[in-house]
C-alpha cells in the first residue's frame, strides 16, 4: 500500500495535481508515519506554495534532508534565524550542512538578507566548490561585489571537479562497500519503501531513488525497463558493474515496478523525437547531480541505520541482474553518447532556462531543490536543478558514465562538461562585471556568447542594463525591446527597461509596457515599478508612490523598488521617509548606488554637505566610471569649499562621458564662483556648440557677462536664453536680471 | 499661465468658470504643507469640505463678513495661482463676489495683494498672484489669507467648494542657479 501511495503522490506532483498529490501523501503519512513519507509530504505542501504547513510538519526534525526541507520553508516564511538555526545548529560549528551545495547556498542567502555579508560569501564560495555548476551562488556573489573571476570558478578546476564527482558516484555504485554506495544504496532502500513513487516519475527520478545518483539509477531503470521500452534504452550506457549494481538496488520493487516504470519511461521517451527523449533525460543527471551532491551529505545521517541491511539485499540482488543489464546497456553506448553531445546544446538552453528562473525567483529555485531532494519529479524542478547540477562527467577515458540515464563515455562527458562550464564562464564573466559595473567590458563579454544565446530575454535584458548604467539610453532601450520580443513573459530587468523609457521621456512606450507587464504578472514588483515610473514621469508623485510601495509590499527584497519609493518621497519633498526608503534599500543591497546617490540628494537639498559627500564618494566607489555621480560629488565638493577637488572630479566626468553635458556646465558653475570668469566663459562656449538649445547655458552666460559688466553681451544671452522657454523661475530671474543690468552687483540680491 | 474666461484686468471682474482643472505643468499645488483655517463654519461644513477634492461638499461660513480662509505654511513658499471652484447655479447667493487675498508673515500683518469681482461664477475660477513685474511672479509668503467680502444677492454666508493653491516647481536638482530645459541636460541630471 505504502508503495503505491507513493508512487501515486510522486505521478500527482510531477503532473501538478497538487491537490491530489497532498491529500494522498496526507493518507500515505497517517499510515505509514515515516520521516521519509514526511519529508515526501513537506516536499507537496512546499510545491502548493504552502511553506507554513510544511513549516508545522517539519518543525523539530532532526535528520538532514528534514532539516534542509525545514530551512526553505522558513525562508519562504521569512523566519531567517529558525532556518539558519535549521541549516547549521548554534553549538555544533562544525557540523555538517544538509544538501551539501544546496544547504550552503540557502544558508548563503540566509546570512545575506540578515546583513551578514561575510558569512554570506563564505557560504556561497562553499557552494559554488561543491557545485561548480550553482550559478545562482555565482550570481549572488557578483551582487554582493566578492565574486571571483569566472574563469577561476568556471575553469577547469571546475571541470575536474565535475568529472569527478560523477566518477565518485560512478565508483561508488560499483563498491558496495563504499561509504557513498552504501548511502546511495540506503537511500534506494528508502525510496525502495515507496518503490512505485521512484518507477513512476521520469527516468530521472527513477533513477535517483534507485541509487540516489545519476548513473546508477537511471542506468537501471533504463536496464529494468528495457524489455518493455525500446525507447530509452538506446540512451542508457552504463558501466555494466554500475547497472549490475542499479539493477541489484531495487531488485523486488523493481520487478514489481518494472513495468509501471517501462510504461512510463515508454510515454515518457517514445513520446518525442529522440531528441526530446534525449532531453528529458539530459534533465534528469542534472537534478541527479543536485541530489548527489545532497545526498552525499545527506544520505549518511538519514540512513546510517539501515545502511547494512540494505547493502547486503543490494550487493545480493546486484548479481542477479547483472547480465541482464549489461547487455542492455553495453549495446547502446555508442549511440547514447552522440545523441549526448547533440543534446548538450538543448542541455546549454535547458541549463539558460533554469539560470533565468533561478535568477528571477530564488525562492522558487529553493523551492524546486527541496521538491527534489524530497523526491518529488517535477519537471520544473528538474529544469532548475539543471542549472545547479549540469551534465558531469566522468573523466574517465573508455569508463562510461550514466549521467541522469543517459550514459555517456568518459570522454565525452569531460567535452559536456566543459561546454557548459564554457557557456557559463562568458555568462559568469559578464555579470560579474556589470555588477561592478564595469559595463562595457560586460558588453564585450556578452558579444563574445554564440547567437542563440546572445538573442535570449536574460542575455539582452543584461546588455540593456549595461547600456543603462553607461547612460547609452537608446542603446538600452533597444536591447531591452529584443529581450521582450524574444521572451514577453519574462519579467527579469523590466524595472530597468521602465526607467530607460522614463528617461528617454517616452510616456507612450512605457505607459504601454506598465500594461502589458500588469496583465502579464499582477504580483512582480517590477511591473508595478513600470507603473509607478509612468505615473512619476506625469508628475503624479503620490500615484506612483503608492505604486512602488505595492512593489515593496510584493516583494521587500526587491532593492529598486525601496530606492524609487525613495526618489518619490523627495519629489513629494519628505525627505524623512525619503531617507528611510533609501536606507531600506541600502540594507537590501550595499552595493545599489542609486540608494547611495539618492541618500547625497537629499543631504545636498538639506545643505548637509559632508553627509552628502560621503554618500557621493559610496556611490562613486561602487561605480566609478559614472559620469553622473562624479559631477554631482564634484557639486558637493565645491559646497565644502574644496573647489580644487570639485573642478578635478569635473574634469574626470567630462573625460569619462563625452556625451554628457553637465560636468561642464558645472564645472563652469565652480568656475564663476571661483572668479574665474574667462575659463568659465570658455567652457561655455563649448558646451553651447554641444547643446544649443539649453537656455541655463546662455543664462547663466549672461550671469557672467554682467558680472563682467559687459552689458550687450549679457543682454544678448538672457535674451537667446528667455527664447529657450525656460521655467516660469527662470523667467521670472532672467527677467529682472535684465532690468538690473546697470545695478552693480552688490546690490543685486536676485541672482 | 492658467487659463481664464473673460476676465478682463483693469475691473478686475472674473465671469463663468472652467469645468475642468486645467494647470501648467510647471505649477504645483502647495496646500498640502499649509495649516488652512476658516473664520466661521456650519457643523458639517467645515474647511475640510473645502480640500476634499469633492466638489459636492463645501465650506459654509457661519458669522460676519468677511469671512476669511486662513493657509500657513510653516516657511516662505512661493506662491502663485489661487483657484477656487465656485458655482453661482449651486449657491446662488451663497456664492462669493468680491473676493480678496492677502498675503503676510501672520495675521498682524497681511496685506492685500489681490482683489476680484466675481460675477456669476460657474467653476473654477483662477485668480493670479502675479503682478506685471517680472519680479513679481511669485508671491513669497509665509501666509495667505483669502477674504469673502460680499456674496451675490447680498447673501450673508458664503459657500466654496475648492480651493488650490499653486507655486512654481522647485529645481529637481539642487544648487543649480537654472533649470534644465533641453533633453540631453534633463537626462543626464539625475540618477534613478
Amino acid at each position: 500500500m505504502e508503495a503505491i501511495l507513493t508512487e501515486r503522490v510522486q505521478n500527482s506532483l510531477r503532473l501538478f495535481m497538487f491537490k491530489n498529490a497532498i491529500f494522498l501523501c496526507e493518507r500515505l503519512f497517517a499510515e505509514f508515519p515515516s520521516e521519509v513519507n514526511l519529508q515526501l509530504l513537506a516536499a507537496c505542501y512546499l510545491q502548493n506554495n504552502q511553506a507554513y504547513s510544511a513549516y508545522h510538519i517539519l518543525k523539530g526534525t532532526q535528520t538532514a534532508q528534514s532539516r534542509y526541507l525545514f530551512a526553505i520553508s522558513c525562508f519562504q516564511m521569512d523566519l531567517l534565524s529558525e532556518a539558519e538555526t535549521a541549516l547549521c545548529h548554534a553549538n555544533e560549528p562544525g557540523g555538517e550542512i544538509p544538501n551539501g551545495a544546496a544547504g550552503h547556498y540557502l544558508l548563503g542567502l540566509i546570512y545575506r538578507y540578515t546583513d551578514r555579508k561575510k558569512s554570506a560569501i563564505h557560504h556561497f564560495r562553499l557552494a559554488l566548490s561543491i557545485d561548480p555548476l550553482l550559478w545562482a551562488a555565482y550570481e549572488e556573489l557578483s551582487v554582493l561585489g566578492a565574486a571571483e573571476e569566472a574563469t577561476a570558478v568556471f575553469g577547469e578546476a571546475a571541470a575536474l571537479c565535475i568529472q569527478k564527482q560523477y566518477l565518485h558516484q560512478g565508483e561508488a555504485t560499483l563498491q558496495i562497500s563504499s561509504e557513498d554506495y552504501n548511502l546511495v544504496s540506503s537511500r534506494n532502500f528508502a525510496s525502495e519503501d515507496a518503490c512505485p513513487r521512484q518507477v513512476k516519475h521520469t527516468q530521472g527520478n527513477s533513477y535517483r531513488d534507485i541509487l540516489g545518483n545519476n548513473h546508477g539509477a537511471a542506468v537501471s531503470s533504463g536496464a529494468a525497463s528495457q524489455p518493455q521500452n525500446d525507447g530509452p534504452s538506446p540512451f542508457y550506457n552504463t558501466p555494466s558493474p554500475m547497472a549490475s549494481q542499479l539493477s541489484g538496488v531495487a531488485p523486488p520493487p523493481l520487478c514489481r515496478n518494472v513495468q509501471p516504470n517501462g510504461s512510463n519511461l515508454n510515454k515518457g521517451n517514445t513520446d518525442g523525437s529522440p531528441r526530446s527523449v534525449v532531453n528529458t533525460t539530459i534533465q534528469a543527471p542534472r537534478r541527479k547531480f543536485v541530489d548527489e551532491g545532497k545526498l552525499r551529505k545527506i544520505s549518511g545521517r538519514l540512513f546510517s541505520n539501515s545502511g547494512p541491511r540494505r547493502s547486503t539485499r543490494l550487493s545480493g540482488d546486484s548479481r542477479a541482474n547483472t547480465n541482464a543489464n549489461a547487455s542492455v546497456v553495453a549495446g547502446n553506448g555508442t549511440n547514447n553518447s552522440s545523441k549526448y553531445l547533440g543534446s548538450s546544446k538543448l542541455s546549454s538552453v535547458a541549463l539558460r532556462k533554469g539560470q533565468s528562473r533561478a535568477n528571477e525567483n530564488i525562492e522558487e529555485g529553493l523551492r524546486t531543490e527541496a521538491v527534489d531532494d524530497a523526491r518529488a519529479n517535477m519537471v520544473p524542478v528538474t529544469s532548475s536543478s539543471v542549472s545547479s547540477g549540469d551534465v558531469r562527467s566522468h573523466g574517465q577515458d573508455g569508463a562510461t558514465v550514466l549521467v541522469g540515464g543517459v550514459v555517456i563515455s568518459g570522454s565525452k562527458v569531460i567535452s559536456g562538461a566543459s561546454e557548459v562550464l564554457c557557456l557559463l564562464r562568458t555568462l559568469g564573466e559578464g555579470y560579474r562585471l556589470s555588477c561592478l559595473y564595469r559595463c562595457q567590458d560586460a558588453l564585450d563579454t556578452y558579444l563574445r556568447l554564440p547567437h542563440k544565446h546572445y538573442n535570449t530575454g536574460w542575455v539582452m535584458s543584461q546588455v540593456g542594463k549595461a547600456h543603462f548604467e553607461l547612460v547609452d539610453y537608446l542603446e538600452a532601450e533597444q536591447a531591452f525591446s529584443l529581450a521582450r520580443r524574444v521572451s514577453p513573459y519574462s519579467l527579469e530587468g523590466m524595472d530597468v527597461y521602465s526607467t530607460v523609457l522614463y528617461h528617454l521621456k517616452e510616456d507612450m512606450k512605457l505607459s504601454y509596457l506598465a500594461q502589458e507587464l500588469i496583465s502579464t504578472d499582477r504580483l512582480a514588483p517590477q511591473s508595478w515599478c513600470a507603473v509607478g515610473n509612468c505615473y512619476s514621469l506625469q508628475k503624479d508623485h503620490e500615484t506612483s508612490l503608492k505604486n512602488f510601495q505595492r512593489a515593496v509590499q510584493l516583494n521587500p527584497r526587491f532593492a529598486y523598488a525601496h530606492t524609487l519609493c525613495g526618489h518619490e518621497y523627495v519629489a513629494l519633498e519628505d525627505f524623512e521617509n525619503g531617507i528611510k526608503s533609501y536606507q531600506n534599500a541600502l540594507c537590501i543591497d550595499y552595493r545599489h548606488y542609486n540608494a547611495w546617490y539618492g541618500l547625497g540628494m537629499i543631504y545636498l537639498r538639506q545643505e548637509k554637505f559632508e553627509f552628502s559627500e560621503h554618500h557621493f564618494g559610496m556611490a562613486f566607489q561602487i561605480n566609478p566610471r559614472s559620469s553622473v555621480i562624479m559631477s554631482f560629488l564634484g557639486t558637493a565638493l565645491h559646497a565644502l569649499k574644496k573647489s580644487e577637488d570639485a573642478i578635478e572630479i569635473m574634469d574626470r566626468a567630462i573625460l569619462a562621458d563625452k556625451k554628457n553635458p553637465l560636468p561642464m556646465y558645472q564645472k563652469a558653475n565652480i568656475l564663476m564662483s571661483l572668479e574665474k570668469f574667462d575659463d568659465a566663459l570658455e567652457v561655455l562656449e563649448d558646451l553651447k556648440e554641444y547643446a544649443p538649445h539649453e537656455s541655463s547655458v546662455h543664462a547663466l552666460m549672461g550671469k557672467i557677462f554682467k558680472r563682467r559688466n559687459m552689458h550687450e553681451k549679457a543682454m544678448l544671452h538672457f535674451g537667446i536664453a528667455l527664447d529657450l522657454k525656460p521655467s516660469a523661475i527662470d523667467v521670472a530671474t532672467i527677467k529682472a536680471a535684465i532690468e538690473k543690468l546697470h545695478v552693480p552687483d552688490e546690490l543685486d540680491d536676485n541672482l | 499661465m492658467a487659463t481664464e474666461s473673460s476676465e478682463s484686468e483693469e475691473e478686475g471682474k472674473i465671469t463663468g468658470g472652467n469645468q475642468h482643472l486645467i494647470v501648467e505643468d510647471d505649477l504645483r499645488e502647495m496646500g498640502k504643507k499649509a495649516a488652512w483655517s476658516v473664520s466661521s463654519c456650519k457643523t458639517g461644513n467645515g474647511v475640510s469640505s473645502v480640500r476634499d477634492d469633492n466638489l459636492e461638499t463645501y465650506w459654509q461660513s457661519d458669522g460676519a463678513q468677511p469671512h476669511l480662509v486662513n493657509i500657513q505654511f510653516q516657511k516662505k513658499v512661493k506662491l502663485q495661482l489661487v483657484v477656487l471652484f465656485v458655482d453661482f447655479k449651486l449657491d446662488e447667493s451663497y456664492t462669493p463676489s468680491k473676493i480678496s487675498i492677502r498675503a503676510g508673515d501672520g495675521f498682524h500683518n497681511l496685506k492685500e495683494i489681490k482683489t476680484v469681482e466675481l460675477v456669476k461664477p460657474t467653476g473654477w475660477v483662477y485668480l493670479s498672484l502675479s503682478g506685471n513685474d517680472p519680479r513679481e511672479t511669485f508671491v513669497n509668503t509665509f501666509m495667505l489669507q483669502i477674504a469673502v467680502l460680499s456674496n451675490h444677492l447680498n447673501g450673508r454666508d458664503t459657500h466654496v467648494r475648492q480651493i488650490k493653491v499653486y507655486g512654481p516647481r522647485p529645481n529637481s536638482i539642487p544648487h543649480q542657479p537654472f533649470q534644465f530645459t533641453s533633453r540631453e541636460f534633463i537626462t543626464y541630471s539625475i540618477v534613478r
